[in-house]
């Protein structure tokens, strides 16, 4: 038994609950002959990679979901083994060239290569190309962009690439370009309620509208995660009534008592106990830049109105140090030493000025 | 070391030529009156260059000549007198367990490794895991000379592979030439030079498995056999000879084809079955210091790739990973030789050597300075002893007063191993801020503050800031980066790793603490993505931010420097993403029961957003769902506790030299020195303990 968010997946363009003006210009693109190199990019759980495979499906018709997983090793320029899972078809392939850590270059070139040297066999086939999904490209490295861009001119005849990304800003312009642009926007709480009760229906079992709306509030537009809140709630009390409890993850939780650590003393002290937890949501896995965010936006709610735009000024800064940089946890406590910095002297400051 | 014609003179460190009698000496005509030249005075005189004594690979001096020897006074009274040219680490080599200058639970823990691997410990089963052995530390540290008084004292063979490099060596590279025929002469003919590493490695391989297999077929030495063991007293003719194979000169592994098939001789060597003769292997590596720039960085993007390309051989690259920590292989760490410990080896030596003699030894403080100098290592230290022997017999003619304070410049100049600035005493240096005209320590004594003051008067002020920038004016400072910079044992990004750890400690205020998170921030993103484009100037930077934005003077209040955590986070995060691999896994169904792959689901969308679903499959307990695997705790479950520190830190020792080496590849999985200090602490393993690896 799979998870709801797996098992209820609309499988055809036709079937998606929500952007139908995105998803009716995705269907004549498809039937078009002239199919382009396409980025998807939006929000996560907004529906890009469900999108990703209707577009497929809807291209080379129902012989795209008979997939199978193939480990392909490569061999990284110090002749260090890389051993890289693929998901494929006879018509497409999705690979996620961030497995491959610094090596992403070595995977799209290799990979990209081979599949644009050869031809479309199966004379059935609905089209004469190979579709090529990338996802999380927004992670992929320079030298891998670089690497793309060029095959992407080259071997156009052969095969079309669909990159699927959180945000486009991490991309280098050229291959912005060369893609079609499709934006994939969070779905509104009205879509995410319609969407709630279809897989009640399917689970099936009647979902009351107060924890759909429960639900929805929390997930921040995030239909995938309130998909999962949602299975998870039915697991825990499964006739969804009374006072609901949403489970937030619980790297969550402690992102916010992190905030509450900051708020509530401002000492060196403090500071290493505020490292000791970064430390240890960086061991979880939890990307930095979400625990920045996460932990800047609770903090955000509990100071006083004039110091918010600066707390957030200096997130956004050490964020992109963070990025520059390769060990995280300087710039978050940088971070967090400025804001506890800027509180104490904001008290300090009001003290004198009311003493005054 | 090539021998230099004797007659070569180069000038004397004393401007009168000195005759010199070395009364041990045989009497030679042609050479006892000669210039005595301290740095030509061990080389060999070529007429006496005929005695197998220094032919490196004789099969007669393999067991000493490596000069790996810690030596320690042996009473062969003889043989010194025959061969006073001979270095002192290979005269007095020490031949017991009582000699050597090694810490008494090392030697107990090789020799009952060793005792385990041949007779199985006390239940017998231990001969299994005890196959391979591994010896690491610094050079000088006696690793060698370890195992080699232990066969005498054990009574083992060492068989030993020696790289050839042409006919000479061809014939000296086992040291019982009787078990391995194709070194003796009929072959050697043929197998004079073998010009590519191919040969060579399948001849290292035949050697292994020879070694390891056949040596059962002579039950007692051959007769031709006059090496080094026929010191070691012959076990009794019943039982059977033992052998160990001892790995020290190993085949060219810095080549990726070498070492796969080096990895691969060891892998075979450990899953064969171990005979009834078990010949265990031992692996002697001796640490290499790293002093890396901006190669280093890319090591911390916790793939670890920079390490291959080094060309650097450590333990872990001798030895496969997964050899490495499974249960197969020992890894031994042998420390840098504790003064006091070398100290009382160099006193017995002369002891030792000038006993009889009407020669004076040298003085304390001679000896003082070569302990100091030295840094652990041993070999060094007799080196330097022997060089300062023989500076004394040159100074004798001289005044002697003032004869011993140049020497031990001299000593110092010419002895001195390359010294690096300990760790301890870098951090100190950077995060105690010393500036001119700071308060003398209360306990300083009167003399180290007048010292205090003259260095001080040295230290030009700075050149006073224009009004806009008083807020950034500081004191000079006592602390010249530069030469920090060229001291330092570690490079810059482990450097800022311990700065970081320990900045917050010598912080009054927060703005000070700000004002280093801000560097430390700044200068690590500072740079571009590659490493060639790697900001050169980052020790500097650090090191001067640090020092300006950290409060003047720091003030004391016990502060302990304590070894990051940062690579323990790496440790963790990295066993978690195996968790956030298995969980993704699951939910994508293993591709077998399910007819439809489900794509999608990222790792970082497993991290984040799956741990609530995770949770509830945990609390439902109910056998229809499959359940996920067990390793998602690893990354969903978090639990907050207060005032609870990450992991936990180790302070940072001061006699601790080794250490920048053990923490910044740390993202491989295994931690000796930490291994090996628990091992010590928590006592003996029992042999059940071992079973269950």
């Amino acid at each position: 038994m799979s998870l709801w968010v797996d098992q209820f997946r609309p499988r055809t363009l036709d079937s998606l609950h929500y952007h139908h003006g995105l998803s009716a210009r995705l269907k004549s693109l498809a039937s078009s002959g002239d199919f382009p190199h396409i980025l998807f990019y939006g929000p996560s759980g907004a529906g890009k990679k469900t999108r990703i495979t209707c577009t497929l499906r809807e291209l080379f018709g129902p012989g795209v979901e008979k997939l199978k997983i193939d480990q392909r090793i490569f061999l990284s320029p110090s002749k260090r083994k890389l051993e890289i899972n693929i998901v494929q078809s006879n018509f497409h392939i999705e690979i996620t060239p961030s497995d491959a850590g610094n090596y992403d270059r070595v995977v799209i070139q290799e990979l990209l290569k081979e599949i644009a040297q050869t031809q479309q066999v199966d004379l059935n086939a609905k089209q004469r190309f190979k579709a090529v999904v990338i996802n999380e490209a927004d992670s992929l490295s320079r030298d891998a962009q670089a690497a793309l861009r060029r095959t992407m001119e080259k071997y156009m005849s052969n095969m079309r690439i669909i990159l699927c990304a959180n945000s486009t800003s991490k991309l280098i312009a050229p291959i912005k370009s060369r893609c079609l642009l499709m934006r994939v926007a969070a779905p509104n709480p009205q879509e995410m309620e319609e969407v709630l009760n279809y897989v009640a229906k399917r689970a099936p079992f009647t979902l009351p509208p107060e924890a759909a709306k429960k639900i929805i509030d929390d997930s921040g537009g995030n239909l995938r995660k309130a998909i999962l809140v949602l299975e998870a709630l039915k697991m825990q009390s499964p006739d969804l009534s009374g006072p609901l409890a949403i489970a937030k993850p619980d790297w969550e939780t402690y992102c916010y008592k992190v905030a509450d650590l900051i708020v509530s003393e401002q000492s060196p002290a403090r500071v290493m106990e505020v490292r000791a937890k970064f430390y240890e949501l960086l061991s979880h896995c939890i990307p930095p830049t979400v625990i920045l965010k996460t932990v800047a936006e609770r903090v955000v709610e509990k100071v006083d109105e004039s110091l918010k735009a600066d707390i957030m000024h200096w997130a956004a800064f050490y964020e992109v140090r963070m990025r520059l940089g390769s060990k995280k946890i300087y710039h978050l406590e940088a971070w967090v030493v400025k804001v506890m910095s800027l509180y104490k002297h904001f008290f300090y400051d009001m003290d004198m000025s009311s003493f005054d | 070391m090539a021998p230099k014609p004797s007659q070569k003179k180069i000038k004397p460190l004393s401007s009168k030529a000195t005759v010199v009698k070395l009364e041990t000496q045989p009497p030679r005509p042609s050479l006892n009156t000669k210039k005595f030249n301290p740095l030509t005075a061990f080389k060999v005189p070529s007429s006496s260059r005929k005695s197998d004594t220094d032919l490196p690979c004789s099969s007669q001096t393999s067991s000493a000549g490596k000069g790996k020897a810690r030596a320690l006074p042996n009473l062969r009274r003889q043989d010194a007198e025959d061969h006073d040219d001979r270095m002192w680490v290979d005269v007095y080599e020490p031949t017991t367990e009582a000699e050597l200058a090694v810490h008494k639970r090392k030697v107990e823990d090789v020799r009952r490794w060793l005792h385990e691997a041949f007779e199985g410990g006390p239940s017998g089963t231990l001969t299994k895991y005890r196959r391979i052995l591994a010896l690491t530390g610094p050079a000088g540290t006696a690793k060698t000379t370890t195992i080699r008084v232990l066969a005498r004292e054990m009574g083992f063979e060492i068989m030993e592979w020696r790289n050839a490099v042409g006919e000479n060596t061809l014939s000296g590279q086992f040291d019982d030439p009787s078990e391995f025929s194709f070194g003796t002469s009929d072959s050697s003919s043929s197998r004079t030079y073998v010009p590519d590493g191919e040969g060579m490695f399948s001849k290292f391989e035949a050697f292994l498995n020879r070694a390891s297999s056949c040596q059962n077929l002579f039950t007692t030495p051959a007769p031709s056999h006059v090496g080094s063991f026929s010191q070691s007293p012959p076990t009794s003719a019943s039982t059977r000879q033992r052998h160990i194979i001892l790995l020290e000169d190993l085949p060219n592994i810095v080549h990726p084809a070498t070492q796969a098939k080096f990895h691969a001789a060891l892998q075979s060597l450990v899953s064969s079955p171990v005979s009834a003769t078990p010949v265990p292997v031992v692996i002697i590596v001796s640490d290499t210091g790293v002093r890396g720039e901006a190669a280093d960085e890319q090591m911390d993007s916790g793939r670890g790739w920079g390490k291959s390309n080094d060309g650097l051989v450590d333990i872990r690259t001798v030895l496969p990973r997964d050899l490495l920590g499974g249960p197969y292989v020992t890894q031994i760490s042998f420390n840098p030789i504790a003064p006091t410990l070398m100290l009382k080896a160099l006193q017995a030596m002369l002891n030792t050597h000038f006993a009889g003699s009407s020669q004076a030894p040298p003085s304390r403080e001679i000896l003082d300075a070569i302990v100091e100098t030295a840094n652990g290592d041993i070999r060094s230290a007799i080196m330097a002893l022997q060089f300062a022997c023989v500076g004394e017999m040159n100074g004798k003619t001289r005044k002697k007063k003032g004869g011993d304070k140049g020497k031990s410049v001299l000593l110092a100049s010419v002895t001195r191993r390359e010294q690096t600035l300990m760790l301890f005493h870098l951090l100190g240096k950077v995060l105690y801020n010393k500036r001119k005209g700071d308060p003398p320590n209360a306990s300083a004594s009167a003399k180290d503050v007048q010292k205090e003051k003259m260095l001080d008067a040295q230290i030009k002020d700075p050149p006073g800031l224009p009004s806009g920038l008083k807020q950034h004016e500081r004191r000079a400072s006592r602390i010249n980066v530069d030469a920090l910079y060229a001291d330092s044992p570690i490079d810059s990004s482990l450097f800022s790793l311990y700065i970081h750890q320990n900045y917050v400690q010598f912080c009054d205020e927060l703005d000070h603490c700000d004002a280093v998170a801000d560097w430390l921030s700044w200068v690590d993103s500072s740079g571009g993505d590659t490493w060639y484009q790697a900001n050169p100037h980052r020790f500097h930077l650090l090191t001067l931010g640090t020092m300006h934005s950290l409060p003047s003077p720091v003030a004391r209040r016990s502060q302990k420097i304590v070894k990051p955590v940062f690579f323990e986070c790496l440790q963790k995060e990295k066993d978690a993403w195996g968790g956030v691999r298995d969980a993704r896994g699951w939910a994508l169904g293993d591709g077998t029961s399910q007819t439809d792959l489900r794509s999608g689901w990222s790792h970082a969308e497993v991290a984040m957003e799956l741990g609530g679903v995770l949770k509830a499959r945990d609390a439902v307990m109910d056998s229809a769902l499959p359940r996920p695997p067990a390793s998602h705790r690893r990354f969903s479950s978090l639990s907050f506790a207060l005032g609870a520190p990450f992991g936990h830190t180790q302070t940072l020792d001061e006699t601790e030299v080794n250490v920048p080496l053990d923490d910044s590849e740390a993202e491989v999985l295994v931690r000796p020195t930490r291994k090996a200090t628990e091992a010590e602490e928590g006592g003996w393993l029992d042999s059940d303990d071992i079973e269950e690896f």
